[in-house]
């Protein structure tokens, strides 16, 4: 489980400009709004970047993808899956996405990287139509999906201090404060 | 004859298509298709141009770098905003270096499995190779042991039964042509480019403040701050850190990506008989190595017809009209006629067939792409394309380049104009940048150290400073081309916003007089051994280094569909 040394990498899949297909980067903007991150556990949002988010599993022991899955359940409904069970799904999904998620998954096995722990948190899209707001069906679903995905960070071991706490609750030394980063100057 | 259809592939559905008839062996017509609906323009009607950026960003899923650039550039443009010497350096080095890694990544990871066979790298012996590979260079990692541990690796990744980034490719295909030791040396050179490339694109990180989405774009210069002694800022580490990256990219570049790719082309020299093209070659230019609007473009911009490399005309943006005579769009003028992007229109008009189809009304509207036209004719931009330019515009590092691979290969400067020219200077053109690239930091690290922290134009970041109706353009050369995006603004928000993006260049439609696209003149005349397994249209569609997913479709005589090949 997330010792001190374990890294987690929550990734956010998607595109923006694509309806539901941006969902799971919606999710991670919500988390890294109201959550301090840090070194231990990074959320990023990966856009539809494919390999060159090969950089950003560096030193992630665990890790969360978020991402629109289709074809499992009416519009709206989560989906978790889990180990060998995620790379299928991505690889056959529909979206726009371009070189896909899958891709990374080989590429990190080939180089010996593949995560320990592997999860997919994703929800049912209605529309990959171009529009930079969410379904009605998707958008009521993204306050859930986020809090699932903060459940599955706590499961897996790591902790995510909110905001507005860190913000009260901060270290005289400031060196000292968990995923801490430098104070900006 | 048969009718051969590649249509989106496996991870994704809906992208580029091609439909191409076969007939004794080779293709005698093709049309390139974009399935996908992408209408960027209307969504940002109405925004703040300021913000532009963080949208264009998104429309390409590989290289957001390059449309917030030119985003930028156009709104720039159009406000009057000069950028300080330092924002131009930094957009220098995150331009190229972004050039540098799509490069190699196009290379190693979505081209090079048309040219190698992993299957057959797997049969190789490892001290043949160590030999091959010591005979072409010095990189360090060619000993026997290096090559029989990678052989082990995929071997291991094949034997899990899932065959991943090699699933798609056609093993055993009579068109393969080098033997164990290579397909192995290439192999191994592909998962050392999969670990360089994702150490390298961290510059980016440097650059841009927050990797992988850069956030230190802004109209009038840069957001991230420069200054040699704050944490916070590019800093002295920064530079050091850059510079490391930087030398290691050329060292790949120069050691393993270069003489690998001289090693596969002297296997497939009767590539440069096929591929041409429509063989009229745009580029803006790009590299600005000074400021203002006429500043010197390390790579220069300019217009080259008919192959003829004597001269090289210069660029006339006015002359630039998209036609969407085959494009399911409609002008309020008629569609017989291109407009200028300045005056572009986006009103989608669908009446293709209802997916799944077989095939594409080829007679009709068939694409979601547009057709951009210089002076009324077909251009194929890209790396080809530049090279050429700054081949016959007088570049030094170029011709030196040039001449030495033609010298490799023995073939002289016609060779240039095919699939093995596009990917020959692709390779050239990542080594031009790499070596490129520390000079720009250099600048960089002179201005920090002369005090000139400037990163920013303020004068025109208040829209009470524009004028109240104003347009402007901005061009850009990104990995795959010549990307242009036109701004018109009136009372601080957008009016119209056109982009035309490299692929609608190369992958475009007929126009209104019956030219044929890029990719759509490239592909006639490709040599097809087998329609099942269509790999020499792929060679030729996947050298323009598409940023769509391809997939091709087999079509008998009668139109019915033989084959539907899923390509990556």
């Amino acid at each position: 489980m997330g010792d001190s040394k374990s890294s987690l990498l929550v990734l956010g899949l998607g595109n923006l400009l694509c309806a539901d297909d941006g969902v799971g980067v919606r999710a991670v903007e919500s988390i890294q709004r109201d959550y301090q991150t840090g070194e231990a556990v990074r959320v990023i949002d990966g856009g539809t970047l494919g390999l060159t988010l090969l950089s950003t599993f560096d030193g992630a022991d665990d890790v969360v993808l978020v991402d629109a899955v289709a074809g499992v359940g009416p519009p709206g409904t989560l989906v978790r899956l889990a180990g060998d069970d995620v790379a299928p799904a991505v690889r056959n999904r529909l979206s726009c996405h371009q070189v896909g998620v899958a891709d990374l998954l080989d590429s990190l096995r080939l180089l010996d990287s593949y995560p320990e722990r592997l999860i997919l948190w994703g929800v049912v899209p209605a529309s990959f139509e171009l529009d930079t707001s969410l379904s009605p069906a998707v958008a009521d679903a993204l306050p859930t999906l986020v809090e699932r995905v903060l459940e599955e960070v706590r499961n897996l071991g790591y902790s995510l201090l909110s905001r507005r706490n860190a913000i009260r609750d901060a270290p005289i030394d400031p060196a000292a404060a968990p995923g801490s980063r430098p104070v900006r100057v | 004859m048969t009718r051969v259809v590649v249509d989106p592939v496996t991870r994704i559905e809906g992208h580029l298509r091609i439909e191409a008839e076969v007939d004794g062996g080779a293709v005698n017509n093709a049309w390139s298709s974009s399935t996908m609906f992408r209408g960027i323009e209307i969504i940002l009607k109405g925004h703040d141009p300021r913000d532009a950026w963080a949208f264009t960003q998104r429309i390409c899923g590989v290289c957001t770098t390059v449309h917030a650039i030119t985003s930028i550039r156009a709104v720039e443009n159009a406000i009057g905003a000069e950028p300080p010497p330092n924002a131009r350096l930094l957009r220098n080095l995150i331009m190229a270096s972004q050039m540098v890694q799509d490069h190699v990544v196009h290379f190693y990871h979505l081209h090079a499995l048309d040219w190698v066979d992993i299957v057959s790298a797997l049969s190789a012996d490892p001290e043949a190779t160590a030999n091959l590979a010591q005979s072409i260079s010095d990189w360090p990692l060619s000993s026997k042991t290096y090559f029989t541990g990678v052989q082990q690796r995929v071997a291991a990744f094949v034997e899990r039964g899932q065959l991943g980034p090699f699933g798609n490719a056609y093993w055993g295909h009579s068109a393969y042509r080098l033997p164990p030791e290579a397909n192995l040396m290439a192999v191994a050179h592909y998962l050392e480019a999969l670990d360089w490339q994702r150490e390298f694109i961290k510059i980016h990180a440097v650059l841009g403040g927050k990797n992988p989405h850069l956030q230190s774009f802004l109209v009038g210069g840069m957001a991230t701050p420069v200054d040699p002694d704050k944490q916070a800022s590019i800093n002295m580490t920064s530079i050091a850190t850059m510079r490391k990256l930087i030398r290691q990219a050329k060292a790949f570049v120069e050691k393993v990506y270069l003489p690998d790719l001289l090693a596969v082309a002297s296997f497939y020299k009767e590539w440069a008989g096929y591929g041409a093209g429509v063989g009229n070659y745009l580029v803006y230019g790009e590299y600005p190595e000074a400021n203002g609007a006429d500043a010197p473009l390390y790579l220069p911009s300019g217009v080259i017809r008919n192959q003829d490399l004597s001269t090289v005309e210069a660029l006339d943006e006015t002359k630039i009209t998209e036609y969407v005579t085959h494009s399911w769009f409609e002008y309020g003028d008629g569609d017989g006629e291109g407009l200028h992007p300045s005056r572009g229109e986006t009103n989608p008009n669908y009446t293709g067939p209802d997916p799944p189809y077989e095939r594409l009304n080829t007679d009709g509207k068939y694409s979601w792409l547009k057709s951009p036209r210089y002076d009324g004719k077909s251009m194929e931009v890209g790396p080809l394309a530049r090279m050429l330019v700054a081949y016959a515009s007088g570049v030094p590092r170029v011709q030196e380049l040039v001449n030495f691979a033609l010298g490799q290969l023995g073939v002289g400067p016609a060779a240039l104009f095919s699939t093995l020219g596009r990917v020959a200077a692709r390779g050239i053109e990542t080594l031009v940048l790499a070596e490129k690239l520390e000079g720009w930091l250099d600048e960089l690290a002179d201005n920090m150290g002369s005090g000139d922290l400037r990163i920013h134009d303020n004068s025109k970041w208040d829209p009470a400073s524009w004028p109240r109706d104003c347009t402007g353009a901005g061009f850009h050369e990104a990995p795959r081309g010549a990307l242009g995006h036109w701004v018109h603004i009136v009372d601080g928000e957008i009016a119209n916003y056109q982009c035309v993006v490299p692929s609608t260049w190369n992958a475009g439609p007929r126009d209104a007089m019956g030219q044929p696209g890029p990719y759509e003149a490239a592909i006639i005349g490709n040599p097809v051994a087998d329609p099942e397994q269509p790999l020499e249209i792929l060679r030729t569609v996947h050298s323009f280094d598409p940023c769509m997913a391809c997939g091709v479709h087999v079509l008998d005589p009668q139109g019915n569909e033989v084959v539907k090949v899923r390509v990556q």
